[in-house]
């Protein structure tokens, strides 16, 4: 009863949290500019606002077009219960659920890409299929990250992984999953969120004929995925695990604000790159991830 | 009741069928699932922990007595033949009636026991002679049920590749049951470790076997013979027949010393086959050739598991080595699940439309919802997601190979590179059946075909619908068949015995459990508010262009264009390409086509010098007597040269 009562504690505060991310990264974004920005709280309106609004559906959509965001939002859900937060590490761990973690976001990015394709778009044609594609290198380079924490660690179990810090390598672990981060999440170089032409899109145009709840769904379960990203970087950098109870929760926070922060300077900062560049940059951080790799595997165990 | 009267049973139950097989369909019907389900019987009674079954006779077959056994690795993979074999049966009833197809219907049931029967029996028997008997005579069996359509050019075309490669393995078997007999002595196959004479012989059996299985570069047969043989036929030789071949490598593997260097082999061989399967299945544009590249796939994953399998055996028997072997073993099955779903969805779309190229559908959930919930679902397993089957066994191979890196041997050289290949290769499986979905069932029918098409009766949709239940029960309770699976790795290697359920394994299934449960009501969830919100129906957007058609949307090979850039260099894909000129011009296309590499690029090239050294040396002979006369005395010169010279010294 009591761990029920936990999980769902802990459920409640990552969705509670998840929306935070997306307002911060705008309002860094603002103030580069010099302009005032939306409040941080924006994507929390948008959100309650959503779901009270009536939904238009494509002629052309199967009930898949609102089964697939809802499933793949219980999927990130389900993998933000593998991550561990702070000490107290997570309530539901065991071996092999580092592959698990993987292959729920792979489970979303499943539904979400099926029911983008329902509408027979050519435009969510398109950003699905630049979705699909560019997660294969990604995904390679999230594996080879697990598999540097896990020889790092001697572990398997998202839990011990990322209790000590990535040791000797942890510079090139963390800018490896920090553009993992970039690219899983459409963020700027990969691409641009807040773009108006349908033509560049990827995520967004995968969103473009959802609306109502089913958006809202979407959106919820986009912060939630960035806030994953950024959790398992601080982790996986930091030996958060190790600390004192509350000092944990609090260089995690501060961890996940100071990422968060870096990747609104980095949209400030730097244009979106052209398509054919973005299978380099994916192709680097799988590098970075394996020269990780290779420096846990003589650092020896942390 | 024991395994040998069920065997008993299966046996009368296929002679009864074959009787009936031509004027009494029904019958047919009754008598293999009657086997189906007997030969299932037996070999749940030898997993289930019951003993091995041996029978032996004096009864002589080509002067060898036939001895029959039936041990847990046997009963594994019979188990697999009779679900699919039973399956696919009552689909083939409604997808091949003799009212369409009075000429072939009947004599395609004949060749499907016939083919069903000899699989069972290169399973069952323990003597060298009889397992190629069994072996060639389902082989023959295959040819006549892929050239079912044997007007066709393309249909011949493929039975005749498909016939020369399986008797290229079958050469490769002859020399290798040939020395094995002549080393000891007899055909009787049974345990030979500590032999290490016969080591080498490994590599005979890895290229005639793994031709079977299709594994890369020997898969050259596979994609046409499995894209034009008739849907329950492709479902059976993918599901079943492929493993067959998996089965003789892990059968004699198990039995005999291997090389060292034949568990690094086998894993390189599988982690090529898995990549560049998926990157072939990514290039094309019919639907059952795309399914077939995925067998190739699919055996590279198996492969990779048996792979580490061995090299664990020879650095003494770590447990990752377990792991490995029990995720090959149960993607074995679970490939077979899955992917005669795969089959017979895309049957019943060939059924209802007519056609297997994906740029001719769309849209067809509308007309056949089942169809289509159950090909997602088998495309979600495949791709290797959970809650499904698919996950659990890539998850095991996932644990075996990060294990061994974790462990930092010499084979973590391998494992690396194995565990990120085998990711990119569920990434890449994900995005084709994202492409699958999307081009075939989803958005709006491309042609009138698409847009006629019907629901298949419930003789075709009853088989898909176990098939998928299948798989979602193997992925919910993956702890159930693990004790199934121990067993049959146990058999392959003893070292790995008592081996308990793996904890995780029963925290995934209460996973995969906790995640339907919540997924389900959340998709309900969502529709209620959708529902409760109130929803208006609209076109699709589209940019404010006024007269969007179903053409406009994106292809199958638009989509694929990103990652198949990416693998150009081995897909080499063929593009014709008629650009619009001037300002009114009167038509354009394009046309794009990934032709199978190694056969055109490889084997056909080769093939055309044999054949041209061949004519050369031909004109040699001409009928001629007096040049005869002269080849003679030239050669008599030669031999006179020869002796002096060699009495010289």
């Amino acid at each position: 009863m009591i761990a029920t009562l936990e999980i769902a504690l802990h459920l409640a505060v990552w969705l509670l949290l998840a929306p935070l991310l997306p307002g911060i990264i705008n309002k860094i974004k603002a103030w580069v500019a010099g302009r005032r920005g939306p409040p941080v709280l924006q994507l929390y309106y948008d959100l309650a606002r959503l779901w009270q609004k009536g939904v238009v559906l494509s002629t052309a959509v199967s009930p898949g077009h609102v089964a697939g965001p809802a499933v793949a939002w219980v999927a990130l859900a389900g993998a933000a219960l593998l991550l561990p937060v702070g000490q107290g590490g997570t309530l539901l761990s065991f071996r092999g659920d580092a592959l698990l973690f993987v292959y729920l976001l792979a489970l979303a990015r499943f539904c979400i890409a099926c029911a983008a394709l329902d509408t027979g778009s050519a435009f969510e044609g398109m950003g699905v299929a630049r979705e699909v594609s560019y997660a294969v290198l990604s995904e390679v380079a999230l594996i080879t990250a697990l598999l540097a924490l896990s020889v790092q660690s001697g572990s398997l179990s998202l839990g011990l992984m990322l209790t000590p810090s990535a040791g000797a390598g942890a510079a090139l672990l963390a800018a490896g999953l920090f553009t993992v981060l970039l690219a899983e999440n459409c963020r700027v170089p990969f691409d641009d969120p807040n773009t108006h032409l349908e033509l560049t899109m990827i995520h967004e145009v995968m969103a473009l004929d959802h609306s109502g709840p089913p958006l809202a769904v979407i959106l919820h379960g986009a912060a939630l995925k960035l806030l994953l990203f950024t959790v398992l970087l601080a982790e996986a950098v930091l030996p958060i695990g190790k600390l004192p109870p509350g000092w944990s929760v609090a260089v995690l926070a501060g961890a996940v604000l100071v990422v968060t922060v870096a990747v609104g300077f980095v949209e400030s900062l730097l244009a979106r790159f052209a398509f054919r560049r973005v299978p380099m940059l994916l192709t680097t951080a799988f590098l970075l991830c394996l020269f990780a790799l290779l420096a846990a595997w003589k650092g020896g165990y942390g | 009741m024991t395994p040998g009267g069920l065997i008993l049973i299966a046996a009368v139950a296929l002679l009864a069928g074959f009787a009936a097989a031509r004027s009494f369909p029904r019958w047919w019907l009754a008598a293999t699932l009657t086997a189906a389900l007997a030969a299932l019987s037996a070999s749940a009674w030898v997993l289930a922990g019951g003993e091995t079954w041996d029978w032996r006779t004096e009864f002589l077959v080509g002067g060898e007595a036939v001895h029959l056994r039936l041990d847990a690795i046997s009963a594994f993979f019979l188990a697999l033949l009779s679900v699919i074999g039973g399956v696919c049966s009552v689909y083939a009833c409604e997808y091949w009636p003799d009212k369409a197809h009075p000429c072939s219907a009947p004599s395609g049931r004949a060749w499907w026991l016939g083919l069903l029967g000899n699989m069972g029996l290169v399973l069952l028997s323990t003597n060298g002679l009889h397992f190629l008997l069994g072996w060639e005579l389902y082989t023959v069996c295959a040819y006549f049920l892929i050239t079912t359509e044997r007007q066709k050019r393309e249909v011949r075309k493929a039975g005749w590749l498909y016939l020369a490669a399986s008797h290229a393995g079958t050469l490769c078997l002859f020399a290798f049951f040939a020395l094995l007999a002549a080393r000891t002595g007899g055909w009787e196959l049974g345990p030979l470790r500590g032999r290490a004479d016969l080591a080498p012989l490994f590599w005979l059996a890895l290229a005639g076997f793994g031709l079977k299985a299709g594994m890369f570069p020997l898969h050259i047969w596979l994609p046409s013979a499995h894209a034009n043989a008739p849907s329950h036929v492709s479902a059976i030789l993918s599901g079943v027949t492929l493993k067959i071949g998996i089965y003789g490598l892990v059968r004699f593997s198990g039995w005999m010393e291997v090389p060292l260097a034949a568990g690094w082999t086998v894993v390189i061989l599988g982690v090529v086959s898995a990549v560049l399967g998926v990157a072939f299945a990514l290039g094309q544009h019919d639907l059952k050739r795309l399914l077939a590249y995925h067998s190739v796939e699919n055996i590279g994953i198996i492969l990779i598991g048996l792979g580490f399998a061995l090299v664990a055996t020879a650095q003494g028997n770590p447990a990752w080595g377990l792991l490995a072997l029990a995720g090959g073993l149960l993607h074995v099955w679970n490939h077979g699940l899955f992917k005669a779903l795969l089959f017979l969805g895309a049957g019943s779309v060939l059924h209802a439309t007519g056609t297997r190229e994906m740029s001719r559908l769309g849209g067809l959930w509308r007309a056949m919802p089942w169809t289509a919930g159950c090909f997602v679902l088998g495309a979600a397993a495949i791709s290797g997601l959970p809650p499904l089957n698919g996950f659990v066994s890539e998850w095991l191979v996932f644990l075996g190979l990060f294990d061994a890196v974790a462990a930092r041997g010499a084979m973590a050289w391998a494992a690396v590179p194995a565990a990120v290949l085998l990711g990119m290769t569920g990434a890449l499986a994900l995005a084709c059946f994202v492409k699958v979905c999307g081009v075939v069932f989803l958005g709006l029918p491309r042609t009138p075909a698409a847009a006629a098409a019907h629901e298949c009766g419930p003789l075709m949709r009853g088989p898909m619908l176990a098939l998928g239940t299948l798989c979602v029960v193997i992925g919910l309770a993956p702890a159930l068949v693990w004790p199934l699976v121990a067993r049959a790795a146990v058999a392959w290697n003893p070292a790995w015995t008592g081996s308990p359920v793996p904890a995780p394994l029963i925290t995934l299934g209460l996973c995969h459990v906790v995640l339907v449960g919540l997924a389900l009501p959340a998709a309900v969830l969502l529709w209620r508010r959708v529902r409760a919100n109130g929803f208006t129906r609209a076109v699709t957007w589209d940019c404010g262009y006024a007269a969007p058609t179903p053409r406009m949307q994106y292809t199958a090979d638009s989509f694929a264009g990103i990652i198949t850039g990416w693998f150009a260099w081995i897909l080499r894909p063929q593009r014709h390409e008629h650009a619009p000129a001037g300002p009114f011009p009167p038509g354009a296309s394009r046309t794009e086509h990934t032709p199978e590499t190694v056969l055109e690029h490889v084997v056909e090239p080769t093939g055309s010098l044999v054949m041209a050294v061949s004519t050369a040396v031909r004109r040699l002979q001409h009928g001629r007597v007096q040049a005869y006369i002269f080849y003679l005395v030239v050669g008599l010169a030669g031999l006179a040269a020869l002796v002096l010279a060699g009495g010289a010294r």
